[in-house]
């Protein structure tokens, strides 16, 4: 019934992508982690834009909400910008109350995100 | 008007081992999916009982998977009330000095980024009561089931 979190990357021109998938509780730490790291250094250096894309993320608890704002602490430390896409209503609810969604813009799905982030003006 | 007597739907205990929440979020929703509640509000529900129920694990009975984390689940009229008891006591270790998770204050380094269990709890449902009774701790969360959908 549960499932571990993983994470795969990828960088695309301006933005780091780290797809997540599964439950992004507790025993997530380490995989977000590693996956931040790996995605903001495989990149150029002018990557100032980390997407997080939730789309596969199926539980999503307290502690997963911790970790979520620790990469958001770090990104802002580096000067990066974090954005999420694919949250159920659910969560994007839970993001709203957190005030998360105050920090981290909000798109319904990635190629939104990615779209958005390629084109800022359209 | 007709008084309908309370009515208990379940009742069933968890082994205090880290991720049984998520069984308590799964017999809990099966319980109540055809009482009315929205999706909405059910998503509210199961993530107040996935909180409540880690907490009572983790905080209540210190992870040890022989002290059951106990839950009962009553209809009462338009009310869903979930009733998740550990053996925490008197002083939950998580009530007790629980400061208000403020993300400003996270971000910038001067508050945990932890802390969100008791906030979440008490945003999703319509209301959470503590009661304690010499060991036994019990949170109480009620959802309306006509509730608004938002």
């Amino acid at each position: 019934m549960t499932s571990a979190c993983e994470a795969t990357t990828r960088a695309l021109p301006g933005a780091a992508v780290i797809e997540l998938s599964g439950e992004v509780d507790g025993s997530a730490a380490a995989v977000l982690t590693d996956a931040y790291e790996r995605a903001v250094t495989a990149g150029a250096e002018d990557q100032d834009t980390v997407v997080l894309d939730f789309a596969a993320v199926d539980y999503i608890n307290s502690t997963g909400i911790a970790l979520i704002v620790s990469v958001l602490a770090r990104a802002r430390a580096e000067r990066r910008k974090v954005v999420a896409s694919g949250l159920s209503p659910h969560y994007r609810e839970i993001f709203d109350i957190t005030r998360l969604s105050d920090f981290i813009q909000l798109f319904p799905d990635l190629d939104g995100a990615v779209s958005q982030l390629s084109h800022p003006a359209a | 008007m007709t008084q309908v007597a309370p009515r208990r739907l379940d009742t069933f205990t968890l082994a205090s081992e880290p991720g049984n929440e998520r069984l308590a979020l799964a017999r809990v929703a099966g319980t109540v999916q055809d009482l009315g509640l929205s999706d909405a509000r059910l998503e509210r529900l199961k993530t107040a009982v996935a909180e409540a129920t880690m907490n009572a694990i983790e905080h209540g009975n210190g992870n040890r998977a022989e002290i059951p984390v106990e839950v009962e689940v009553t209809q009462d009229g338009d009310e869903i009330i979930v009733a998740i008891s550990d053996q925490g006591g008197e002083i939950h270790p998580d009530a007790s000095g629980h400061e208000e998770p403020d993300l400003v204050r996270k971000l910038d380094g001067d508050q945990s980024p932890r802390g969100w269990g008791l906030f979440l709890i008490r945003n999703m449902v319509d209301a959470m009561d503590v009661t304690t009774d010499g060991q036994r701790h019990t949170i109480w969360l009620t959802m309306r089931i006509g509730g608004a959908a938002t």
